[in-house]
């Protein structure tokens, strides 16, 4: 077994000394890190957007500017809660609930959803102060307002008709021209014209009128449709209020029906399958179901990544008739074992450091505002999805290397390969379409009846793994794959014999089983 | 010690209905170098294959350092095979060291013995160099070290020279002397005859798949007449009857005369013959056949033509 393991030295440094296995390693983290960084570098990227609303009917006003305060408020409250927890002195400094407490004297809010500039600074102030804060955190940065109002451009006369308006403020919509703020050349985003006789367009049920223009409300304006973010933010501040004045006029009180307005029945999720008290569904329920997805794709992606290795190497062999003089110095049976071992630890590298850094970079990125960060991280720390894993990689790439390195022997060429790979392939397509529908139903008829068919168990088990599936399903089919993986192996193992001799015309079917009895 | 390194038994090789090698038996001396001569497709890689147990031959019987299978003794032996290649992002020196280690030495030693054979063969300025960096005959060279790396006591090589310019050709002559020199027995196959000539205590010649002469090349230069070509103005026809002559023909230009000796015969005798006969030479020349002539002889023009040209 000496040459074996020198083969297999062989094969590890010279895959593991090629550019291509760096950049496979590092390109993974990165992705990761842009995965998680990107929503957050994504909105600190944007920058304020500014708008005009023409108000004809003047009756808007308020209730937009109480929206974009509303907007504001919130994204402080976020910030709030992420510095926090970035610069508390220990994990056991007061939450941000305790200090609300001990700077109002009650009881505190359940969660801070909004909260004003004024209330974030003085509350920092007060936890430095009580020691709840590293002595050197920085000071806390407002975050930007993502939308500003500004006035009209000079020049556009806000009492024209809505046609009239929107024209003259369409080569500001468009780029063509900029908008002043503040003394700086701005682009102007959107624009909200309400008409005078908006009341008259309010759509009520049982209205019978159908021309167009009759049901055009308000209009907004922007050459980004796609950014949805302001236009629901206006349309909702605008049907408040228009509803909020018809119940005045209609009689009820304007608090009664801003109480009523922000009454909402919250709905919680459960799972009944969970213990009695723990089915409340949560985050880590919901990775816990859908990760094994993320391994299917990783336990796909590496298979046949490096079985792809292992055929193109026994073809360069094969070709420049290496082969002869490694025959002449070791077995058939020890080069493919070589050969075997030594691309599984260049995968099983490639996997460790993978897996090192998605752990590593959650660790890092874990925190109170990181929840799903965090759950993944523990989801993974307490399920058994990495050992299923490591066995299923290992049986998975041993059958389908057996298989790749038979036909690699075959073959003279990689385009020959191609052309006989290309069923394969067909076939190896089918764990990635069932790949999303599985943990929708992970124990119905699809998932066990793939489950049990060798070449789909590391992929199906691997989806269905947190599931719990019944556990002679488990053991059972790893008992088939095991068993597979061995006649797999002795097959591959006449054919690599003949195969990598062989010159000329890749072999027909028949000839291959006449191998086989050979 | 004076067992033979290889013996072959009445080996025979068919793939389906095409034989490439009929009974083909020889015995390779300790110590010898041995060449395999003919045109293409005579079957030397083929025999060569099954010495090695790359192929098992379908009939016949092989006993290599004493054993019937290469198999045993793979250790032993130093193989290049007929069609170069190496790997291409590995350096000479790695490769020479990994196949050196496959047949046995150990990690250190295979380095620092590959790094002796660059230096020593003119290849030592390129031992770090990645051999898709290496012109192809420094590959082929450092193929060549690769096979003989590990001391073997037994080599064997392919067409080692095809492919090589004249000055790499003599420092693979120079290669097989050296270990000729060690003691190391050596087959090689080629269809250069100045190489044989030069190198081969032995030969064997193949054609078609058949054995058609095997032994040394003092036996392979008897086995055609020997002659002597002679330029006079006088009629040499008197020759004839000279003891040892067996013929006489004229070669039709600048006066040129073939005279044919039979076996055993002296030339020293002919010389004082033609002095006795006033014959009066203008060139006397010995003319001792080629081994591009015993060729001819055995494989005939047809196919002698792509092996001595």
């Amino acid at each position: 077994m000496r040459n074996a393991w020198l083969v297999a030295a062989r094969e590890y440094g010279e895959n593991v000394r090629t550019k291509g296995f760096w950049i496979g390693i590092l390109i993974f983290p990165i992705l990761i890190t842009i995965g998680i960084k990107a929503e957050s570098w994504l909105e600190r990227a944007k920058s304020t957007r500014n708008f005009v609303v023409v108000d004809q009917s003047g009756k808007f006003d308020s209730a937009i500017e109480t929206a974009l305060a509303r907007l504001q408020e919130k994204a402080i409250a976020r910030e709030f809660q992420s510095y926090m927890s970035r610069n508390a002195a220990t994990p056991q400094a007061p939450t941000a609930e305790q200090l609300d407490q001990m700077k109002a004297g009650e009881p505190a809010k359940s969660d801070f959803e909004q909260m004003t500039e004024a209330e974030a600074k003085s509350l920092i102030a007060l936890s430095l102060l009580s020691g709840g804060l590293k002595p050197n955190a920085p000071p806390f940065e407002v975050p930007r307002t993502p939308f500003r109002r500004v006035p009209a451009p000079d020049g556009v006369d806000t009492s024209a008709a809505p046609g009239a308006i929107a024209d003259a403020l369409r080569p500001f919509l468009r780029g063509d021209r900029k908008i002043t703020v503040e003394g700086e050349d701005a682009e102007l985003f959107a624009t909200l014209i309400i008409p005078k006789d908006v009341d008259e367009r309010v759509e009520r049920p049982g209205d019978k009128r159908k021309k167009r223009a009759d049901r055009d409300g308000a209009q907004y304006w922007s050459a980004n449709l796609a950014d949805s973010d302001l236009r629901e933010e206006l349309e909702r501040a605008i049907n408040e209020e228009q509803r909020r004045v018809e119940y005045v006029a209609k009689g009820l009180d304007g608090k009664t029906v801003e109480a009523v307005q922000q009454t909402k029945v919250p709905l919680a999720r459960f799972d009944p399958k969970k213990a009695a008290g723990a089915e409340e569904v949560s985050i880590a329920d919901q990775i816990r179901q859908w990760a094994p997805v993320g391994f299917v794709y990783l336990l796909w992606i590496s298979i046949f990544s490096i079985s792809q290795m292992l055929l193109n190497n026994t073809i360069e062999e094969k070709s420049n008739r290496l082969i002869e003089v490694l025959l002449s110095s070791v077995t058939s049976w020890e080069l493919m074992v070589g050969k075997l071992v030594g691309i599984a630890a260049v995968g099983m590298t490639m996997l460790g450091a993978w897996l090192g850094f998605l752990v590593a970079i959650l660790a890092i990125n874990s925190g109170p505002e990181a929840k799903v960060a965090t759950s993944l991280l523990e989801v993974l720390k307490t399920s058994g999805l990495l050992p299923a894993f490591a066995v299923y990689f290992l049986l998975g790439y041993l059958l389908y290397g057996a298989l790749f390195l038979a036909l690699g022997s075959v073959c003279n060429t990689l385009k020959e390969a191609q052309n006989m790979m290309q069923p394969v392939v067909l076939i190896m397509i089918v764990p990635l379409m069932t790949m999303m529908f599985i943990p929708k139903d992970p124990n119905g008829t699809v998932a066990t009846v793939l489950s049990w068919i060798p070449i789909y168990t590391p992929f199906v088990m691997m989806n269905r793994a947190a599931a719990s599936p019944p556990m002679f399903e488990i053991v059972g089919t790893t008992i088939l794959l095991a068993i597979t993986v061995v006649i797999t192996l002795w097959f591959a193992g006449r054919i690599f014999r003949i195969g990598v001799l062989r010159t000329g015309q890749p072999p027909k079917l028949m000839e291959l089983v006449r191998w086989l009895r050979h | 010690m004076n067992e033979p390194v290889l013996v072959l038994d009445r080996l025979r090789k068919t793939f389906g209905d095409f034989t490439a090698v009929h009974e083909m038996s020889l015995s390779v001396p300790r110590g010898s170098v041995y060449g395999f001569l003919g045109p293409n497709g005579a079957g030397k890689t083929t025999t060569i294959r099954m010495t090695l147990a790359i192929y098992e031959p379908t009939e016949g019987s092989i006993s290599i350092l004493g054993r019937p299978s290469a198999l045993e003794v793979r250790d032993r032996i130093g193989y290049l095979p007929e069609e170069k290649g190496l790997y291409k992002k590995m350096t000479g020196r790695d490769i020479i060291a990994y196949f050196a280690s496959l047949k046995g030495m150990k990690r250190d030693a295979a380095r620092a013995r590959a790094a002796e054979l660059l230096d020593k063969y003119g290849l030592g300025e390129f031992k770090d160099r990645k051999c898709e960096a290496l012109s192809k005959g420094m590959g082929q060279k450092v193929q060549v070290l690769a096979s003989i790396a590990h001391r073997p006591e037994f080599v064997i090589l392919d067409e080692p020279f095809s492919g090589l310019d004249p000055v790499n050709q003599q420092v693979l002559e120079q290669v097989i002397r050296d270990l000729r020199d060690d003691g190391t027995t050596i087959i090689f196959s080629t269809h250069i005859m100045e190489h044989a000539e030069r190198l081969c205590d032995r030969l064997v010649l193949i054609a078609k798949g058949r054995k058609l002469f095997d032994g040394t090349v003092a036996e392979a230069r008897r086995t055609i007449p020997r002659r002597l070509i002679i330029q006079t103005q006088v009629d040499p026809s008197a020759l004839r009857h000279v003891g040892g002559v067996a013929g006489v023909r004229a070669l039709g230009k600048d006066d040129k005369y073939e005279v044919t000796l039979s076996e055993g015969a002296d030339a020293d005798h002919v010389l004082a013959a033609c002095f006795q006969n006033g014959i009066s030479l203008r060139s006397f020349d010995r003319s001792e056949p080629t081994l591009r002539d015993v060729f001819l002889k055995f494989v005939g023009a047809e196919d002698a033509e792509e092996v001595v040209s």
